[in-house]
């Protein structure tokens, strides 16, 4: 099987939403992003980076109820696979692997 | 209590309803509109939708490259068949001897119909690459292409005057229009025939903001 990769912002997203489990959905990702990786980054780009997340498998998403404080839109849930676990594990070695050669940084 | 600064700019809701997919439209208006009415601005609600469409209209194009493709074939394919007498004589022998109407019939219907149906080859391929292909998306399409085409034909010969914004002489001006006609009208129809049958997202037309 043909292993997916993913890129700074997929990481990113993908550990935000495991951060924060049961109540991910756009905009407590978008204010975590914020708040610990000192980053804005618009909502377009978070749901076209969950899109790609959810085409590789690592994340799946549910609908909530539609609230009127959001003009009738329901919130789109999402949580991490264990495929997405395992992508976040691997990453995390790689990178630690990576790090762990640069000699000026230990 | 329902006052302006509550509601988002309509314009950008229905920007963002035209310009995103589906399936993101819903949550990302309801996040968009979510953080509007926690305080941010009508600058920040109108950037982020903005910059929602561009990604948007951006995703279309990738997911869309084949109807790109039918297009630049139908194009070239049309113009070529126009343009070449030896590919007119290939693919329609014996046209110019053909008695008035059916000469004319030939070369206003018949071409069109040709170049379609080659560059039709070119959908089915992508179609088939997306796994989305389907034979009413095909005869849909051949159908708006000719409809389509006629009737940008026909636009430009009895109003000269659209000819009038393109530069140059009057060959190269009717080219020029001939080729962006024809391009424009192969990607409207490969978007109309393979548009699904069923939305489903019709749930999310809505537009107007509960408070």
């Amino acid at each position: 099987m043909k292993r997916s990769y993913l890129g700074e912002m997929e990481l990113m997203v993908l550990l935000v939403v495991q951060r924060l489990g049961v109540k991910a959905y756009g905009v407590p990702i978008s204010k975590e992003l914020l708040l610990l990786a000192e980053r804005e980054v618009s909502l377009g780009s978070i749901y076209a980076a969950l899109e790609r997340l959810e085409i590789k498998g690592f994340v799946s998403s549910s609908l909530g109820d539609p609230t009127p404080e959001r003009g009738g839109r329901a919130k789109r849930y999402f949580r991490v696979t264990s495929n997405g676990v395992r992508a976040l594990e691997m990453t995390r070695a790689a990178l630690t692997r990576l790090w762990n050669d640069v000699p000026l940084l230990q | 209590m329902t006052n302006k600064r509550s509601n988002p700019p309509s314009l950008a809701l229905w920007l963002l309803r035209h310009a995103s997919t589906g399936a993101r439209n819903e949550a990302l208006t309801g996040d968009l509109i979510e953080r509007f009415r926690e305080g941010q601005s009508r600058r920040w609600f109108w950037g982020q939708v903005l910059f929602a469409s561009a990604l948007g209209a951006l995703e279309a194009i990738r997911r869309g490259w084949y109807f790109f493709a039918y297009a630049i074939a139908g194009t070239v394919a049309q113009y070529l068949l126009y343009s070449n007498d030896l590919a007119r004589g290939l693919v329609l022998p014996g046209w110019s001897s053909l008695p008035w109407p059916l000469s004319q019939f030939g070369l206003e219907l018949g071409i069109p119909i040709i170049a379609t149906s080659m560059s039709l080859l070119m959908l089915s391929v992508g179609l088939l690459i997306e796994r989305s292909f389907r034979w009413w998306y095909l005869l849909r399409t051949f159908i708006f292409s000719l409809v389509l085409i006629t009737a940008g034909q026909y636009s430009i010969e009895f109003s000269p005057w659209l000819l009038r914004p393109v530069q140059g002489d009057q060959y190269h001006k009717a080219l020029i229009a001939l080729l962006a006609l024809l391009a424009s009208a192969y990607l409207v129809a490969a978007w109309l025939g393979c548009a699904p049958t069923k939305h489903s997202h019709n749930r999310e037309r809505r537009t107007t903001v509960p408070q």
